[in-house]
Order: C-alpha cells, then structure tokens, then sequence
C-alpha cells in the first residue's frame, strides 16, 4: 500500500487566534537574539559570537571549580566582581564591534526593515525589540559570569553574609550587567543607525571606541585639563560605573577614577539616553517603500 | 466588508518643498485595483500612507475601515505587503521567512508554520521552501515575496511592482498568481505599477496619478466599450482623406498610414463616403476604442 500524502490543500483563510504588538516585538527580539548568535546560519557566523561567551565564561567556570573542589579554602582568591568587568570588557568590545551591528544593519541592507515596518511593529517598537535583543545577548554575557561568580563565592563561603546581604549583592551584579550591557548595547545601535552596511558599522564601533578613549584619557593625564575630561572615555566609563555600583573605585583604573560618582553616573546615564534618542531619530527618516 | 476598500479625501503629503501628494481623492473598490502613474506621481508615498509608515499632512485616509495614522499597527496586521526591492535576507530559508512575518502578523507559532508552507505551496514554491533565498531566482523571490505577505491571511494586498526583472514566462506566472489570489483567495489587491499592460490583464478597476493628485479612476471594463469616433487605415497617402475630412469640420490625426477621426458613431458613414468618392483602398475601418494607454496619456499632461 502506497502513502497518500496531499500536498496542495488550496488557499485556506485563517480564522484562529491573532496575536497583537507586543507578541511582534517579543518574536523580533528572539530572531534577533538567534541572529546575532549565528543560530540557524553558517558556521563562521557562529564562531565570534561562541568565543566571545567563552572567553566571558571560563573565568567564572574555573572559579566555581575551584570553589566546588576545595569548598572550605581560606586562601582561595576569587576576586570581586566588579573586577571581572575589566578583562571580559575587551570580549564585550569585540563583540559589540563585530556582532552587535548583525540586529540592525542587515535589516535595511536586506530590505526587510520594509516587511518589519509593514507588520504590525512601528519604527519605535522595531527598534525597542532590537534593543531589547542586543542587551539579552550582552546581558548573557555581564550578568552570566558575575552570577556565577555569586554562586562561587556562596559555595566557598566567602559570599555575602546573610540572606539580605546576598540579595544586595545579587541586586548589583543584575544593575551592573544591565548597566553595561545597555550602555554597549545602545552605542552599537546608534553607530549601526548610520549605515546599513555592517562591516562599515564594526570599524565606526571600534574606531569611535578606541577615539574616545584616546581622546578622553589624552586630555585628562596627558594635557592635564582636567579629570573630568576622562568621562569621555567610553570604554573605561561603563567599567567605572561597575565600580560604583559595588561602592568601589577601580584600584588600576584610567584616570576617570578621580572623578567623582555622580558624573559618573550622570554621564552613562546620559550617554545611553542620546545613544537611543539618535538611534530613533535616525530611524524615524529612513524610507522603506519605493 | 464595505465595498471600498480605501478611501483617500483630499490627502496631503511633502517632504520638505517636494509636494509629493497634493489633495488626493479616490476610492479604491473590492478586486484587484492598479495603481498607475509615472515615476515621481506619488504611488510609494501612498502606499507608505495606507500602510501607515508616514503621517499624511491632510486630508482623511480610510483603510478598511480604520485611520492608518491611529491604528497603524492593528491595520497592519490586516494587511500584507510585497515591496519592490528583490533583497531578502539570502541565508534564510524561504519556509523560515514566511513564518517570521506570519509570527509578526499575530500567527501563533504552529499556525504561522502550518500557513507559511500552504502559503509556498500556493505560489509554486512547495519543493523549494527550505532553499536559501539567496540560492533563488528572482523570479523565485517574488514568489516569495507574495507567499509572505499572504501568508497571514489578510484583508488588503499592496504589491509593489511584483513583475520587476521577471523575464516574459516569469511575468506571466506572476500575473496568473496575482488574479488567482484576488479572485480565489478572495484577498483585495492594490498593485502599483507602471506597466499599462500588465494592469489591463489582471486588474478589476484602475487608479492613475499625476502630479500628486488622481489623474483618472474607474473600472477597467468600462473602458474598453466607449467609442470616441473611428480608426481608419489606408493602403496609400492618407493626406488627401485626412484634407477631406477637415474641410467637413472633422478632426482627424495622422498616424503613418492610420487616421484617427474623433467625433459620434455617424463619423464612419463620413469617412466611408470620402473613400469612396477619393477612390481610396481602404485596409480598415474600425470604431476607435479609449484604452488604458490613451487615459494613462491624457491623465499624466
């Protein structure tokens, strides 16, 4: 007996459930998320985005390690978190260079910021979903290490004392993944706004990057104007701010660690606001019919 | 559902000093309606406006039943568009991309991809649906292109230049499908193009812009049953018919070896006399037609 199978059922309208707005942004952040990964594309897009987790990782792995195999050491040193920031910053500053521009730029290069912007997103909700999706990914990677390092400390019983104390400091590596997974996240789509080629975006990521911290640190040590001037410094800032958030100043820090903590934050704070507000405005002049 | 599906009065829309639409007025009836213009008439800009991507200027704009200024985003979900560009992501799958925007439309995911492989099937593209789309032709993206704005099952069709860059068989499939998916799908289209021909083979009604307004709007079977006078072709010099004609008060138009004679059905018993009396050889005489050629003419001066 032969398998009957009926390939052509005609055209069917659909009259089942529907979906509103908020389901489109939800489902255009997870293809993003699967994107900006390499999932469900070709093997070398998924080589950036698994080295930059487990350079991210590994630290943190081999703590929990040590914690878990000699559990009671006094002399095991597992650091602070807030210093974990420092050598997974250059991880975050390749990917967010080099991958980040994958959730903007190959939309309007593929032309499918026309089908997004025809569905029932708009121009703020598309790129809120972006957003949305860059700091998960960045997320995974400053929330996911420091966590781990939580638990690691919890494990070797050098963690915070007390239930209270472990929700605080639980509280502070969330803010302070979320801080610098935002501040990433937002310059990436702001620079990825400028253009729809992606490979020009990473050079404008790294270069502007690399500027910033020239020109920030340059003014500050260099020709001495003043500390503040270290605040330009986009790489050392969202590490700093890091620091803040723990209470701390980062010991081996550039010289924005004599700035004070509320310009600090003022200017993080108000660097991911402009970041935003240029992303939309850049957004809200693109053509997508014709 | 009322019979018009969008209903534009008086809209405005500029960009900058570039007064792109400048009052339209039209209805845009149940089928498959052809939007025709010349390039720069204003057709992108609106359907940027009934897709809601812009705000208008003025005017009121009525997309099956709602503003799509106030509620773009539920009008979209009703709606399904087919842009012109041929780009689509080229290492997505077609099936992949279809239930993406599905998804987006408000398609739970099983229903989206049960939807996105009829839809494939629908347009011809059964066997290939889990090809990268950079692998396909572009006849073989258009198809795409359609099967995933109607995947989602919606009210109102905008296709933008579906034959682009599709060769003679390519564009007849297109065309096949389109008047397949206005007539049996039940699915209201309104095709932007600027080829006259294509518009006449698969369009119910047709709507022309010029210069920022609607040059002309009506049904397309309308058209071709209005005599304007006669059609006359000689086998010589038709200088001498063309002379009698105009000493008769007749007003004809010299086209190599055809006249054009305008005027009431009671002009071709004047033309055949004037033959016969020329002692003419008369090829053809026919009442003259208005096509959509000669209204898209006279609607864009």
């Amino acid at each position: 007996m032969t398998e009957a199978r009926i390939h052509d059922r005609g055209y069917l309208a659909y009259d089942g459930p529907r979906h509103g707005p908020g389901r489109a942004m939800v489902v255009l952040s997870y293809h993003t998320v699967q994107r900006v990964l390499g999932l469900k594309r070709s093997n070398w897009q998924k080589v950036m985005p698994a080295i930059a987790l487990l350079v991210a990782f590994v630290p943190a792995i081999v703590f929990i390690g040590l914690a878990a195999l000699l559990p009671a050491s006094n002399d095991l040193d597992l650091g602070d978190p807030a210093g974990y920031y420092v050598p997974i910053s250059f991880v975050l500053f390749l990917f967010t260079s080099f991958v980040t521009p994958e959730a903007l730029c190959t939309d309007r290069r593929s032309g499918m910021l026309g089908l997004y912007l025809a569905s029932p997103l708009n121009r703020d909700t598309y790129l809120a979903s972006k957003f949305v999706a860059v700091i998960a990914v960045l997320g995974v990677m400053t929330i996911g290490p420091t966590l781990l390092m939580l638990i690691a400390f919890t494990l070797d019983g050098s963690g915070p004392d007390g239930a209270v104390d472990w929700l605080i400091e639980f509280g502070r590596v969330l803010a302070s993944g979320l801080a610098m997974a935002a501040f990433w996240g937002s310059l990436a789509l702001a620079i990825s706004s400028l253009s729809p080629r992606r490979t020009l975006a990473s050079v404008a990521i790294f270069v502007s990057l690399l500027v910033s911290a020239a020109v920030g640190d340059g003014l500050a040590e260099g020709a001495e104007v003043g500390d503040s001037f270290a605040l330009l410094n986009m790489i050392a800032l969202p590490i700093e701010t890091v620091y803040r958030i723990y209470g701390e100043v980062n010991p081996d820090g550039p010289p924005i660690r004599n700035v004070e903590t509320l310009p600090i934050l003022l200017t993080f704070l108000g660097l991911i606001v402009v970041f935003g507000w240029f992303a939309r405005w850049r957004y809200q002049r693109i053509e997508v019919t014709g | 559902m009322s019979d018009v599906v969008i209903s534009a009065r008086g809209v405005q829309k500029s960009y900058g000093s570039n007064h792109v639409l400048q009052g339209l007025d039209c209805d845009v009836g149940r089928g498959i309606t052809g939007l025709l213009g010349p390039n720069g008439a204003g057709k992108s800009t609106f359907m940027g406006l009934v897709l809601g991507l812009r705000p208008r200027q003025g005017g009121t704009l009525n997309v099956l039943g709602v503003d799509p200024d106030q509620s773009g985003p539920e009008l979209r979900a009703r709606l399904g568009y087919a842009p012109e560009h041929h780009d689509l992501p080229g290492d997505v799958q077609a099936a992949d991309l279809v239930r993406h925007i599905a998804q987006l439309h408000g398609l739970p995911r099983r229903a989206a991809t049960e939807r996105a492989s009829d839809a494939l099937w629908q347009v011809g593209l059964g066997e290939e649906r889990f090809r990268p789309i950079g692998t396909m032709s572009t006849g073989q993206r258009q198809r795409v292109k359609m099967a995933q704005a109607i995947a989602h099952d919606p009210d109102l069709l905008l296709l933008d230049e579906p034959t682009d860059g599709l060769d003679p068989v390519q564009r007849d499939d297109m065309l096949a499908l389109i008047r397949r998916v206005g007539s049996e799908f039940g699915i209201d289209i309104l095709l932007s193009s600027h080829l006259l021909e294509e518009v006449e083979r698969v369009c119910d009604s047709v709507v022309i812009l010029a210069n920022g307004v609607v040059g002309h709007s009506s049904a397309l079977d309308g058209l071709g049953s209005a005599a304007s006078g006669v059609k006359v072709e000689l086998d010589s010099d038709p200088q001498p018919l063309a002379a009698a004609l105009a000493a008769r008060g007749a007003e004809a138009t010299i086209d190599g070896h055809i006249i054009i004679v305008t005027g009431h059905d009671a002009v071709s018993d004047l033309v055949r006399d004037l033959v016969a009396d020329l002692g003419l050889g008369l090829r053809r005489l026919e009442p003259r037609r208005t096509t959509l050629e000669d209204v898209f003419i006279e609607a864009s001066l």
